[in-house]
């Protein structure tokens, strides 16, 4: 069978799928349409709206010390009022009970959240990350190993591995991040595993194993660099995640005992008091981390869709 | 019986002065984003009560789109014209809430692959009675009775075992057994049977097709079996429609259509009937050529571009349907199997040796 | 049969691991002595602090090597002796701390859980059965909205709008009203907790409702004449409970993340706000205790997901 019938076998079964949809969408009750189909290879308006709000906040975080604004630590107490003080053109999210601006307090609350959820990230990314390659590339003996610590991490329900080990340090910058870090290692490694797996066995890498290229090599030169895609859109959920995550620590006590961090803002504000008499205490912060955290979710989820990252890995 | 009140639809068959079943000029366009998509265009057909129509065609020639046209079968998005009467009543435009009460009560459909079409976490007695109870008002253990006859009736050995189990304990072609019984439950008038045996291995196919035979003259009800195999018609319908691009192509009793095909497209399809020297399930592939774009179909006939006969006029004049020697017997074609044009230029193919004329095909 | 005793033996030596991670990280982070006896712990030229030193020691076995207290201490735990809390004279026991304040925190997951399927079937079935609609789409908007937003942030909004500004729900949890006012009194803690939860269920559910009403089984049920809403129920609804089941379960283990913090907002005496003053008092038998707990009823909670992913799955019962 080795004539043109061959080619005409294949025109044949394209235009029979290209029906299957037709029949199949039978049994739906409304057509389907293409449009998530079409908008899939494209980032997006809102992509870029998420992006520039990110970018926004982490340069207002970086530049704290050198911006115009209040000292976020100063009793602004004004002549004959009695804080806390409503939004206004002097305080423009209002102050707290102690006449300290919030404003200010959400930027400078911005440097240490900001700062947890991202060095939190990049150790998971580094750690789970490396781990999760050298399971999916070497598998065997290693992939057991790895597999059973990232199954007892994910055996915890994340919040109470970080209530155990936080309770029982002292609870600085690092060492919040240090936990929210072990913390992501797990969700990270398997889908930096899966990744390698599906990648481990293609051409290129078997290609360049035949021309015998060492394993340091390979991992480096030809998986890296697929497995980054993929982690890029996980980095942003991560660390959308551990924004969200100090925040509940915070509410539970075991936030970062040193600076304001949005979650210690909103907690200040929280309280029944706080909520009846100046509400813009809790809802200055509570909207700057919602805005945040949904540009990064956002983000994420169109850069996974962008590179089709299967969700079933994670 | 006489007549039956289904629902809101009154079904009169007494008077019925019509064939069971006509459909006229009736069209199923999708609209999609490359364009309109006619996946059946114009095609008029009838059967009477207790015949059976064969519907044969390469995929994507709108054979299944057009049984499920004429069943209402299809999503929102279809559009549907022309007409289908139905004893005698208009079916076409019914919203499905009244067309629901048909199926399965009236009209019912084997789907090609039985494991997918049952619900594989229903038990298969459940399945079989949930119809029963439905149309027929019958309460369990009534229903219960007439599943494990049903079962009986398609040869299902043990039946009463059966109707506690599930879909993926049962062998493909039990499964298809299954199908038919569900179909056959409420006692239809119209059995749907979309490629009924494709799925299933070579042995279990003409057993499978007998079940549906054996049931049609039992229960005097007629039977619609749509395939790509002109085989499979050979031996079980009593009428042979040809679609092509959408399109009926050629209609005629089955003795005649084989004695006497006119369309060379048929020809081209009788070629590709699994020889018993080909592996099974050989496709259709063997015409060369792809089917017509169904957005952007050609001018003339739909099978031109690929017809080793075809001539100018085919290119650019479409065919209408004529009338060939026996009246039962149409076709769409200006120089059928036997005209003189269609003689010289076989002579001429052979000469020249074209693949596309098999040299031992002599019909 | 098999199958279940690999699943099972799995499930034994997560639980020792967890516990044994858990334990070890408290007696090494954590100076034991320190906690029980506070600053004399530290005093050891005074005769005195010595000779409690040594009483405590003995009665917490704390001179032992950590794996054997390890141990003793495992056979109490699943014995039923979560020992003694370290501060406030060990009273009263921990065993009875938790099983005060469990019930009001298993309370708030059920409801919450409760009302996140009631929510979240209805929600995705409503979707699914018309796909991109324009209700359709601003279901996803919203869902997305409510999967971003973190509970702690939720929870502050929803008191200061419903409980102060409308005044709908009480803003006390009182220990000592009835069943019913308690109840009530905890609604919107677990409206708190299960709008998210049903947003998260909505998407998947409606995913996977749509891929199913794209089965030929359903197209076989329709040409039987069943109706839209059976084909919805009783065909389509039924295999994508599924993925429902697992989802509803990994969530669970978020959900009680979710309570602990919940349960600050609301004041409601759970296990988070134990768990928060036993952290203030660095009181580790309470935390570790309820740490345990957790990790159990979430080891448990997925062998439970295998057994009805079993028992309504009859392809899986079978294999």
């Amino acid at each position: 069978m080795n004539d043109p019938k061959d080619i005409d076998h294949v025109h044949l079964d394209e235009q029979a799928q290209s029906l299957v949809p037709l029949i199949a969408g039978a049994s739906t009750f409304h057509d389907e349409g293409d449009t998530e189909t079409a908008t899939k290879r494209r980032l997006g308006i809102g992509f870029w709206i998420a992006i520039g709000w990110i970018a926004t906040i982490v340069t207002a975080a970086v530049l704290a010390p050198w911006l115009p604004i209040k000292d976020p630590d100063a009793n602004l107490i004004q002549p004959g009022e009695r804080p806390p003080y409503s939004p206004s053109s002097e305080f423009w999210f209002g102050s707290d009970q102690d006449a300290r601006d919030m404003f200010s307090r959400t930027i400078w609350g911005a440097r240490i959240s900001l700062t947890v959820g991202f060095v939190a990230i990049a150790f998971g990314m580094v750690v789970g990350g490396s781990m999760g390659m050298m399971a999916g590339y070497f598998r065997r003996r290693w992939d057991s190993v790895v597999s059973f610590i990232f199954l007892v991490l994910l055996s915890f329900p994340a919040l109470i591995l970080a209530i155990l080990i936080t309770s029982l340090m002292d609870r600085t910058l690092f060492t919040i991040s240090f936990v929210l870090g072990v913390l992501s290692v797990a969700p990270v490694g398997r889908v930096a595993r899966a990744t390698t797996i599906s990648f481990a066995d293609r051409e290129f890498v078997l290609a360049a194993k035949s021309l015998g290229a060492k394993h340091p090599r390979i991992i480096v030169r030809e998986l890296l660099p697929n497995v980054v895609i993929p982690m890029a859109a996980l980095a942003l959920l991560g660390m959308a995640i551990a924004i969200v995550a100090e925040g509940s620590l915070a509410f539970l006590g075991l936030s970062v005992e040193k600076g304001a961090t949005w979650g210690k803002l909103i907690l200040t504000g929280a309280g029944t008091r706080s909520l009846e008499d100046a509400p813009w205490i809790s809802m200055a912060p509570i909207i700057v981390l919602f805005l945040t955290v949904l540009a990064l979710n956002f983000a994420g989820d169109r850069l996974r869709d962008y590179f089709d990252v299967k969700e079933t890995a994670l | 019986m006489t007549s039956r009140e289904t629902g809101s639809v009154q079904i009169s068959r007494a008077e019925a002065t019509e064939p069971l079943l006509v459909v006229d000029n009736l069209s199923t366009h999708f609209p999609t984003e490359r364009g309109v998509v006619r996946a059946v265009d114009g095609v008029s057909l009838s059967i009477k009560r207790g015949e059976s129509l064969g519907i044969v065609g390469e995929s994507g020639s709108g054979k299944t789109v057009l049984s499920r046209s004429i069943m209402g079968l299809l999503p929102a998005a279809a559009i549907r014209s022309g007409s289908v009467r139905f004893a005698g009543t208009e079916i076409l435009d019914l919203p499905a809430k009244r067309m629901r009460h048909l199926w399965g009560a009236e009209m019912a459909m084997v789907f090609q692959n039985p494991l997918n079409s049952l619900n594989p976490l229903m038990k298969i007695g459940k399945q079989i009675t949930e119809p029963l109870k439905l149309h027929l008002n019958m309460n369990r253990s009534h229903a219960k009775a007439t599943a494990v006859r049903l079962l009986k009736d398609v040869h299902i050995p043990e039946a009463e075992q059966r109707l506690n189990q599930y879909p993926h304990e049962l062998s493909g072609g039990m499964r298809q057994r299954v199908m038919i019984a569900i179909a056959l439950a409420c006692g239809p008038t119209v059995l749907f049977a979309d490629e009924p045996t494709t799925a299933l291995d070579v042995t279990v196919q003409s057993q499978i097709l007998d079940v549906i035979n054996e049931q049609r003259t039992d229960r005097n009800m007629s039977v619609i079996l749509v395939t790509h195999d002109l085989g499979v018609v050979a031996g079980h319908t009593d009428h042979v429609a040809v679609m092509y691009g959408g399109k009926l192509v050629e209609r005629a009793p089955t003795r005649t259509l084989f004695a006497n095909m006119k369309m060379p497209y048929t020809k081209s399809l009788m070629r590709s009937i699994p020889k018993l020297d080909n592996p099974s399930h050989t496709r259709l592939a063997t015409i060369p050529g792809r089917p017509p774009d169904l957005v952007n179909p050609p001018d003339g006939c739909r099978f031109a571009p690929r017809c080793a006969y075809a001539q100018d006029r085919c290119h650019d004049e479409e065919p209408p349907l004529a009338v060939a020697d026996d009246p039962d017997h149409y076709y769409a074609c200006w120089y059928p199997v036997g005209s003189p044009e269609f003689e010289a230029r076989d002579a001429e193919l052979r000469a020249a040796g074209d693949p596309r004329v098999d040299a031992g095909a002599t019909i | 049969m098999r199958y279940w005793l690999t699943r099972l033996g799995t499930s034994v030596l997560l639980l020792l691991t967890v516990s044994a991670l858990a334990f070890g990280a408290m007696n090494i982070l954590g100076d034991p002595l320190f906690n029980i006896l506070g600053p004399v712990a530290l005093d050891v030229d005074n005769p005195e602090s010595v000779e409690l030193i040594q009483a405590a020691e003995e009665q917490y076995n704390l001179d032992d090597p950590l794996p054997i207290r390890w141990a003793l201490w495992l056979g109490d735990f699943v014995t039923g002796d979560f020992g003694v809390q370290f501060s406030e004279d060990g009273e009263p026991p921990v065993r009875d701390l938790i099983s005060e304040r469990l019930p009001r925190t298993l309370q708030l997951l059920v409801m919450a859980q409760v009302l996140a399927a009631l929510i979240a079937i209805p929600w995705a079935l409503w979707t699914a059965s018309r796909p991109n609609s324009k209700v359709d789409r601003a279901s996803t908007i919203t869902s997305f909205l409510f999967i971003a937003i973190p509970s702690f942030a939720l929870a502050v909004m929803l008191k200061w709008a419903l409980s102060i500004k409308l005044s709908i729900f009480p803003l006390a949890y009182v220990t000592n009203d009835t069943f019913w006012e308690r109840s009530f009194q905890m609604l919107l803690p677990a409206i708190t907790l299960a709008l998210p939860a049903a947003a998260i269920y909505q998407r998947l559910l409606r995913t996977d409702l749509i891929t199913t009403l794209q089965e030929d089984f359903i197209l076989t049920a329709r040409s039987k004449g069943v109706s839209r809403r059976s084909v919805l129920f009783k065909h389509a609804l039924r295999s994508s409970l599924f993925s429902f089941v697992t989802i509803f379960a990994i969530n669970t283990g978020a959900l009680i993340g979710g309570a602990l913090v919940v349960e600050q907002i609301f004041l409601i005496p759970g296990l988070g706000r134990a768990i928060v003053e036993a952290i203030l008092r660095e009181d580790f038998p309470v935390v570790l205790a309820i740490v345990m707990i957790i990790a159990f009823a979430f080891v448990i909670l997925n062998l439970i997901v295998d057994l009805i992913y079993s028992l309504i799955d009859p392809r899986v019962r079978s294999s």
